[in-house]
């Protein structure tokens, strides 16, 4: 929006600079480039449409009606009715929901943190100078491109099931505990190790983060005789810290919101959405039966406003937590 | 210079506009053409149904010979697994957009009437167009809910306990018409001191069976808009439930859900469960062993409280050709040809027609027939108990909760509770 206005007074000056061929343009000037700059305004939210559009539509059209919804009780077929708060204090009272809220809040806590130790771990690794880096990097950064995809929750669940690949690996180590994904307790962990095997995003910004730390700082220390270990908490970490905060934010609220993986491994087509007596019911599984398999679309409004709350809330206790860890260099804030 | 770039731009906005225009009658036509009529005549209707591939086979079959004996009625097919297809169907059906005829079952006849989502054929009925007559057993009542039509029968089936019968040999059982809860827990006992394997895999969960139970008692599992048992009732089920998986005599429910989707028989997991007598067709398929059918237990060693259950078709309350759909529906559980196709996939063919034309050769549809007809001539069926609107969840509930008994992760009191908690909600929204 900024560029058409800025850059019609440049396009004034080509004018005024150029020869007087065209005749008097002196007392047209003013309303000449009101009319240009409206235009050009004009121009720049036409080739916006598209987005604002989708943003009306798609995005801020669908969060009111939901908020709306969140106060109703809605199944779909006949008109919402508004009862207030009755949803929210369902959820708080339901065993179900407070066992989502658990399983959820589990996952979070225990897998974003050993996801971005594996990021940062490779990221160091990968940082120094070796044969064949763009290929190691591109590989590890592989599994984040179609890690999301149905195919690859597919696939682990194929991995991880009852007489599949870890199951028969275990038995050779004398382990016989069957299949990860059909364990109550069990499944969680296939989910947790399907995301840490996601660290290709974050290690790609640890990466970033770790080209930018100056060399001399290193010599300067190896000269004061740091060993590895001390480069590594005394140099490294606080340096990268701003990149660690960003991929601890960004992987925390990801880790929240954590569906598609859980619902396919989980079960996803027949029996029950949310695995074995509900062993990986994270909380957008359980939003998700609410909503299209119990026809309940205000209780499941109310749920995702719920969620956005509680994200919001962490990421405010993040930022608020940044002042005591987060290293920014002078000048840089 | 500046004015050239002015015209650049016209040209532009011009061609954009050009754009969005098309864009706008494109989505135009393609909502405003969804009428199905095409310029010949020729009508388009949708039909959707749940099942796997093998069931996709048969009925693509059926629909090419319905094309050749109806060319003017074109049919599209659509078809998901079990529970996915009532997620679609539900957003369809909201929408405004369900398909014009889909596979149907009992428990969810009153949730869509009640949301104003199925036809009443009953009318069609009466138009010609759909025929009643030459239903076996009664069936032809079983879709007609307060007067109106829902649904035609297009098979029936029946509970069974299906077993591995070389287990059952083993362990000396003889399951026998009329035999009582206590010989099937003493056959239990047997089985696993015997054959060395649990006897059942878990029947406390299966809604289907508790119904039966409870008919035999007097009672059912539910009424017409509620649950039609005690929490007393549910606590003394579960409570035997579970010392019965203490005791090793029904399976490890940890290991039952480790196999699946592979079922605890052919796993070699249990010598038998309880489910519909028309699934044995899995169990062979599946397993290595040698699979029948058993008959239910009883309480008075005479009454099993059976009854003939039922895939239906049913038909969409907005569809735009209630004619051709009447038309289609009548083809499919009446004509001959389509029921040498499909057998007894979707359980005995609810029509005599039908049922006196595909005779089948192998052991497993022969024992499905040979069980249907000892029901019937042991006149033990009855009239089925209707199922509520919110009966779909309820089952859910009862298969989960009950699986989280077996687990042990519930105490049964626990479990009771939360059934009867979820259930009541389901039940009244």
């Amino acid at each position: 929006m900024g560029t058409p206005v800025t850059h019609a007074p440049a396009m004034e000056s080509l004018t005024q600079d150029s020869e007087p061929r065209h005749g008097p343009v002196g007392p047209e000037r003013p309303a000449a480039l009101k009319r240009r700059v409206r235009r050009e305004n004009l121009a720049g939210y036409l080739f916006m449409s598209p987005w604002i559009a989708g943003f009306l539509l798609l995005t801020a059209g669908p969060m009111a009606a939901s908020l709306y919804f969140a106060f109703t009780d809605y199944n779909l077929f006949d008109a919402p009715k508004w009862i207030g708060l009755d949803n929210f204090s369902e959820m708080f009272g339901d065993p179900r929901w407070r066992h989502s809220v658990q399983v959820t809040l589990w996952y979070v806590v225990v897998g974003t943190p050993l996801k971005l130790l594996a990021a940062l771990g490779v990221a160091l690794l990968l940082a120094q100078k070796r044969r064949g880096q763009a290929f190691y990097r591109a590989a590890f950064y592989a599994p984040s491109l179609i890690g999301a995809s149905v195919s690859v929750a597919i696939v682990w669940k194929a991995i991880f099931s009852d007489d599949a690949i870890v199951d028969r690996t275990q038995k050779i180590f004398g382990i016989d505990v069957g299949g990860w994904t059909g364990d109550p307790d069990l499944i969680i962990y296939s989910l947790v190790a399907l995301t840490v095997w996601q660290f290709g995003a974050p290690m790609v910004i640890f990466l970033a983060g770790l080209k930018q730390v100056p060399r001399e700082l290193y010599e300067a220390a190896e000269v004061d005789g740091a060993g590895t270990l001390r480069r590594f908490w005394n140099i490294t970490l606080p340096m990268i810290s701003p990149v660690l905060f960003f991929n601890v934010l960004l992987e925390t609220i990801h880790s929240f919101q954590i569906f598609s993986s859980a619902y396919i491994v989980g079960g996803g087509a027949g029996g029950n959405a949310c695995g074995p007596a509900d062993g990986s019911m994270v909380y957008t599984c359980y939003l998700y039966v609410q909503g299209f398999e119990n026809s309940r679309m205000g209780l499941a409004s109310a749920m995702a406003w719920m969620l956005l709350v509680a994200v919001a809330l962490v990421t405010a206790v993040l930022f608020w937590s940044q002042k005591r860890w987060v290293h920014y260099e002078e000048g840089a804030r | 210079m500046g004015t050239n770039r002015n015209v650049d731009r016209r040209t532009i906005l011009k061609a954009a506009g050009a754009t969005a225009a098309t864009l706008g009658l494109a989505s135009t036509t393609a909502c405003g053409g969804d009428g199905g009529t095409s310029a010949d005549g020729t009508v388009t209707i949708r039909y959707a149904w749940w099942g796997a591939e093998d069931r996709a086979q048969r009925i693509n079959k059926t629909i090419e010979l319905f094309h050749k004996k109806y060319p003017k009625i074109k049919v599209k097919t659509d078809f998901q697994p079990y529970t996915d297809f009532w997620k679609k169907f539900n957003t369809q059906a909201s929408g405004g957009n369900p398909p014009d005829v889909f596979q149907n079952a009992i428990g969810f006849l009153r949730k869509y009437d009640a949301k104003n989502v199925l036809l009443d054929l009953s009318e069609q009925v009466k138009a010609g167009n759909l025929s009643m007559d030459g239903f076996r057993a009664g069936l032809e009542k079983f879709g007609e809910i307060d007067g109106k039509l829902l649904g035609v029968p297009v098979g029936s089936n029946s509970m069974a306990l299906v077993i591995d019968k070389p287990v059952y040999t083993k362990a000396g059982v003889k399951p026998e018409q009329g035999w009582t809860w206590d010989d099937y827990h003493a056959a239990m006992q047997k089985i696993r001191d015997k054959a060395g394997r649990a006897g059942d895999t878990g029947p406390y969960n299966v809604m289907y069976l508790y119904d039966l139970y409870l008919r035999q008692n007097g009672k059912a599992f539910f009424t017409e808009d509620g649950l039609g048992f005690s929490e007393a009732d549910l606590t003394d089920w579960w409570t035997k439930a579970r010392k019965s998986v203490e005791e090793g005599l029904y399976a490890d429910v940890k290991k039952v859900a480790q196999i699946k989707p592979k079922s605890a028989v052919t796993g070699e997991l249990s010598g038998g469960e309880f489910t519909w007598d028309n699934f044995t067709i899995r169990y062979t398929s599946e397993g290595k062993s040698e699979y029948g059918l058993a008959p239910i237990p009883t309480t008075d060693g005479k009454k099993t409280g059976q009854y003939l259950g039922s895939l239906m078709l049913s038909a969409s309350k907005r569809t735009e050709h209630p004619k051709e759909v009447a038309q289609f529906i009548d083809f499919m559980v009446h004509d001959p040809e389509v029921a040498k196709i499909m057998g007894y996939d979707r359980g005995v063919p609810a029509t005599q027609a039908q049922f006196d034309a595909f005779e089948p050769t192998d052991e497993v549809n022969k024992a499905i027939a040979a069980y249907e007809t000892s029901l019937v001539e042991a006149g033990v069926l009855e009239p089925i108990t209707p199922h509520p609107a919110g009966a779909d969840i309820c089952e859910a509930a009862f298969l989960r909760i009950g699986e989280e008994l077996g687990l042990g992760k519930r105490s049964v009191g626990d479990a009771v509770k939360q059934f009867f908690t979820e259930s009541k909600t389901a039940l009244a929204s």
